[in-house]
């Protein structure tokens, strides 16, 4: 089946982002959403840019992955910009203060979309999980269940590729037995969406079953053993550099 | 040692899947069950790893009638539906982590099974991004990897290549030689049995499954009536990598597609029967271009081509789609359900309740139902009892009789030896030298 490639996908490979461990990682992401939002404009910001720059090119992300993961907001963000720079009480006109402060904001955003999509293309989803499953753990203590918490976090991440499989598995079903789905009018198009999602969410849930079903043969409790060994010196190094970077953007 | 005594179940309270059941199966031991489509023969599976429960009877493994999940390893037809992760090792470590053991411990199982499985080099790779062989091997893994005491193999050969099978085989001996009692469901086993039993509807029955009596399908001719389905030139590459390379067959009459684990056959038969455009090259049936739903396509897996609620609405939906009225699509819908042996009852059941032999049929039927003037069926034995095959190469040789060019996706040509088809093998995506009519 042909792949889709979807922005932020998991990409497996070998940088040095890859390799740093899931705790150090969600740390630095954490850190550096703080940085983007508290930096001011524009030379913090210019530091926080810098930061994602060096990070794109450590992990081979390229640029127009973070450009394809802002599509689905863009109509959202433009018009945010415009209704900011114009001005429609008072004097009617374009107000160039607004125009920078929301210019600013959507660089905030993209910075932070950034850094995220970076995060996820580096990181395999059980990884994710874990580096998750580890920061909370002294949540437990309270009784919060950091295991199935992490363990549904996991599981909605495998989800989304699965439910694009059982898509592509459900419109291929339906082309082979001679259904027209991409010809005709939009209302036409529409309505073979229409007959697409009923069994979509019946395979979905079939899915759903037939997981949970796995699991429990292979005994899930929603307790598992700690994989994840001690720091090694290179996350300590990106932890230290990353706090460093993400006061000096903020305090400039 | 498993013992099922008097085990009776039934999954809606009325009709006994299973009837009074005793088995045992010894440390070490080989056995095969064997039965036909819908026997019980993966419900009594179910109920040894204790997914289920019996309604009357018991299920003890090693004196014990609770945990059995952990002392009963359970590997399954399709592996899609077995695995959990995203990644190799952290599928394998999945069962060992659940079992509180420490993290050296669950490394050092995660390498050893991955080790006896032949896959230590996929470790790190994705599992969706492995062949469906490497899959199976992967499940495997993760369920010796929790080092069970008995090992389930439900139909677990059955949609893989000669080759891994053999490699399935060597596991599952080698497990036994160290003392795990192997249970293997198949139509066509790969172990050497200790022992081998049968089940028809819902017990053990004493002799071996019904011989074939009939006689053998008759060979059918091509005619000049018969269709003919053309590919030239035909390329196909997923992203950077070619998976059909400037390919051109001519088919006519009944042709098997054979070939290993990732010569293309799946994507082969995606494009002959239009449902895939080709990035370059052209289809067509007797000198028209294919579109969608020309050419009757059956899935490898037949849960992948069933989406409507009901077993009749599924076969029904390719009549409907080519605008023929209500009545009269229902009743070919009917005809097609019969010609395949499925019962009437079955028509209101939702498909995917169905055992996987059954499944397979009510697809077969879907695709029959609308006529179309070829068909390519990949994979279509799988899963089918004896009946079921010899069921199917009839229905093959009347529709090639009635005009209709067949392709058959096959890891077991000598299964089609009756119908003297013709043989095309797929190597790299492209035609092997010297393909010959058998």
């Amino acid at each position: 089946m042909r792949r889709v490639l979807t922005p932020g996908a998991y990409a497996p490979g070998a940088t040095v982002v890859h390799r740093l461990d899931p705790r150090a990682k969600l740390v630095c992401l954490l850190a550096s959403s703080v940085a983007a939002f508290a930096a001011p404009a524009p030379w913090g910001l210019a530091v926080v840019a810098l930061g994602l720059l060096a990070t794109l090119v450590a992990s081979r992300t390229s640029p127009a992955t973070v450009l394809r993961g802002l599509r689905p907001a863009a109509l959202i963000l433009a018009l945010s910009v415009v209704s900011n720079a114009v001005v429609l009480v008072g004097q009617p006109g374009v107000s160039v203060e607004g125009l920078a402060r929301s210019a600013a904001v959507v660089c905030r955003i993209a910075l932070v979309v950034g850094f995220a999509l970076a995060f996820s293309s580096t990181t395999p989803p059980p990884a994710m999980a874990d580096g998750l499953a580890a920061l909370m753990a002294p949540l437990r203590r309270v009784g919060v269940p950091v295991g199935a918490i992490a363990m549904s976090a996991s599981i909605a991440l495998r989800f989304i590729p699965l439910t694009v499989e059982e898509v592509d598995r459900i419109r291929c079903a339906q082309r082979a037995r001679g259904a027209r789905l991409d010809e005709g009018g939009m209302l036409r198009r529409v309505r073979s969406w229409g007959q697409v999602l009923v069994p979509l969410f019946v395979g979905l849930f079939r899915r759903a079953d037939e997981l949970a079903s796995a699991m429990c043969d292979r005994c899930y409790t929603g307790e598992q053993t700690v994989l994840l060994g001690p720091l090694a010196r290179r996350d300590w190094a990106a932890l230290v550099a990353c706090a460093a970077w993400a006061v000096a953007a903020v305090a400039l | 040692m498993i013992e099922v005594r008097d085990a009776c179940f039934s999954f809606d309270g009325e009709k006994n899947v299973l009837d009074r059941v005793s088995l045992c199966l010894r440390a070490g031991e080989c056995v095969v069950l064997r039965g036909s489509n819908g026997s019980g023969k993966s419900t009594l599976a179910r109920l040894l790893n204790g997914s289920l429960v019996p309604t009357s009877g018991a299920v003890l493994v090693d004196g014990q009638g609770e945990g059995l999940a952990q002392l009963v390893g359970y590997v399954r037809q399709d592996p899609r539906n077995q695995i959990v992760s995203a990644i190799v090792s952290d599928e394998v470590a999945f069962g060992p982590r659940n079992l509180g053991l420490p993290r050296e411990e669950v490394l050092k199982r995660v390498g050893e099974a991955l080790e006896a499985c032949g896959i230590s080099a996929l470790r790190d790779r994705m599992t969706s991004e492995l062949s469906g062989g490497e899959q199976q091997l992967v499940a495997l893994a993760g369920v010796l990897a929790m080092r069970p005491r008995y090992l389930v193999l439900d139909e677990a050969t059955a949609m893989l290549d000669r080759q891994t099978r053999g490699r399935v085989a060597r596991i599952a001996e080698a497990a036994a030689a160290s003392g795990v009692g192997v249970l293997e469901i198949s139509h066509r086993p790969v172990l050497v049995a200790d022992r081998v039993l049968t089940m028809g509807s819902g017990r053990f029955s004493e002799a071996d499954e019904p011989p074939a009596q009939s006689a053998p399908p008759v060979r059918p001719r091509a005619t000049s009536m018969t269709s003919t389905l053309r590919g030239e030139h035909l390329t196909v590459a997923y992203g950077e990598k070619p998976v059909l390379r400037d390919l051109s067959l001519n088919l006519r009459g009944l042709t098997l597609l054979t070939g290993a684990s990732g010569a293309g056959k799946t994507t082969l038969a995606r494009v002959l029967a239009g449902v895939l455009a080709p990035d370059a090259g052209e289809v067509t049936l007797d000198g028209r271009p294919v579109r969608a739903g020309d050419v009757g396509l059956a899935f490898q897996r037949p849960e992948d081509q069933l989406f409507c609620d009901t077993v009749l609405d599924d076969i029904a939906y390719g009549p409907f789609a080519q605008g023929l009225p209500e009545k009269e699509a229902l009743a070919s819908a009917r005809e097609a359900a019969r010609s395949l042996g499925l019962a009437e009852e079955l028509l209101d059941r939702s498909p995917f309740e169905l055992s996987g032999g059954q499944m397979r049929r009510v697809a077969l039927a879907g695709v029959i139902a609308a006529m179309p003037g070829a068909y390519v069926f990949d994979e279509p034995t799988a899963g089918l009892d004896e009946r079921g095959i010899r069921d199917l190469l009839e229905l093959v040789a009347r529709l090639v009789g009635e005009g209709a060019s067949v392709v058959v996706i096959t890891h077991d040509p000598e299964e089609w030896e009756p119908l003297s088809p013709a043989v095309v093998c797929l190597e790299d995506g492209e035609l092997r030298e010297g393909s010959v009519h058998a």
